[in-house]
């Protein structure tokens, strides 16, 4: 069944998170393809830059601490979209959903112990090949007011 | 000296979608969707069993050009599109290829294939500050 373009604006947020430490070096290691075991995120393969896990070296470095690898975003910036697929009014139907499309800016780094707030909107429904594409948008500002990362994101229902 | 970067420049990272990878992404980035940890799931909805999350593809592609930059905090854009899943034992092979250099800003177009040669990706852009 087709999504209802009625909803196309509504807005969902705002949403707040707080980067801690742990959680980046975690996300860094799992995405750079360290195996995790309990009490530790893993040996850090060679390729993974030590500014994502290594907290004496990053402090060294140019951001004077450490920073997350950019696509940690998503684990906040997701809940507007998150929230739109789970909307029952809207009514997706999870089984059928792939993530078509992502596109994140990134503005500045994030660190630990940054506040950062999100909130999005619904920016477009439409159908293609009997598939339903549902568009949300967001944006997350850290604790300053600064816009830190902007995010398009596009769920594709298979079936319409 | 710094490095100077050109337009037509190329760089290959190559990762594997080891078996438990897309139950680590789920446990670090919170995306728990049964299509990504239960196969059953999977192959109930299409997807032939457990399909990695297509964001932790999008961070293989933003580390291809953050590791080609030298540092992950220069990323400033990344844009993909999902077009094949990837699964577990999969190897993707992300070769880059600098678009071009401008103020201070480098666009890299990036392929990302599996080992059958599909891409899994389409449409790949990433830019890195490099001023």
């Amino acid at each position: 069944m087709a999504l209802d373009k009625r909803f196309i604006g509504r807005e969902y947020g705002p949403f707040t998170y707080t980067i801690g430490a742990e959680k980046l070096r975690e996300f860094a290691l799992a995405v750079g393809g360290a195996r995790p075991g309990a009490g530790t995120p893993g040996e850090p393969p060679a390729h993974v830059s030590p500014l994502l896990y290594d907290a004496r070296a990053a402090k060294a470095g140019p951001y004077f601490d450490l920073i997350a690898f950019p696509s940690f975003a998503v684990v906040f910036a997701v809940r507007p979209f998150s929230a739109a697929i789970a909307d029952p009014e809207l009514a997706v139907n999870m089984l059928m959903l792939v993530h078509g499309e992502q596109e994140l800016e990134f503005l500045d780094v994030m660190r630990p112990g940054d506040v950062m707030t999100t909130t999005g909107r619904i920016e477009n429904i439409f159908d293609k090949a009997r598939m339903s594409f549902l568009v949300v948008s967001s944006e997350s500002r850290n604790q300053t007011g600064k816009t830190v990362v902007k995010g398009t994101w596009t769920a594709v229902i298979r079936g319409g | 000296m710094p490095r100077t970067f050109q337009p037509g420049d190329t760089f290959t990272h190559v990762r594997e979608c080891d078996r438990y990878r897309p139950i680590y992404y789920a446990g670090a980035s919170g995306d728990y969707n049964p299509i990504h940890i239960d196969p059953e799931v999977g192959k109930e909805a299409g997807l032939g069993g457990a399909i990695l999350q297509g964001l932790c593809t999008l961070g293989w592609a933003v580390e291809a050009v953050a590791v080609f930059v030298g540092d992950p905090g220069r990323i400033r854009r990344v844009r993909v599109r999902f077009s094949k899943p990837v699964r577990a034992e999969d190897v993707i092979t992300f070769q880059g290829k600098v678009r071009s250099v401008q103020d201070g800003l480098l666009t890299a177009e990036i392929s990302a294939t599996n080992q059958r040669g599909e891409d899994v990706l389409k449409g790949a852009v990433v830019e890195a500050f490099i001023g």
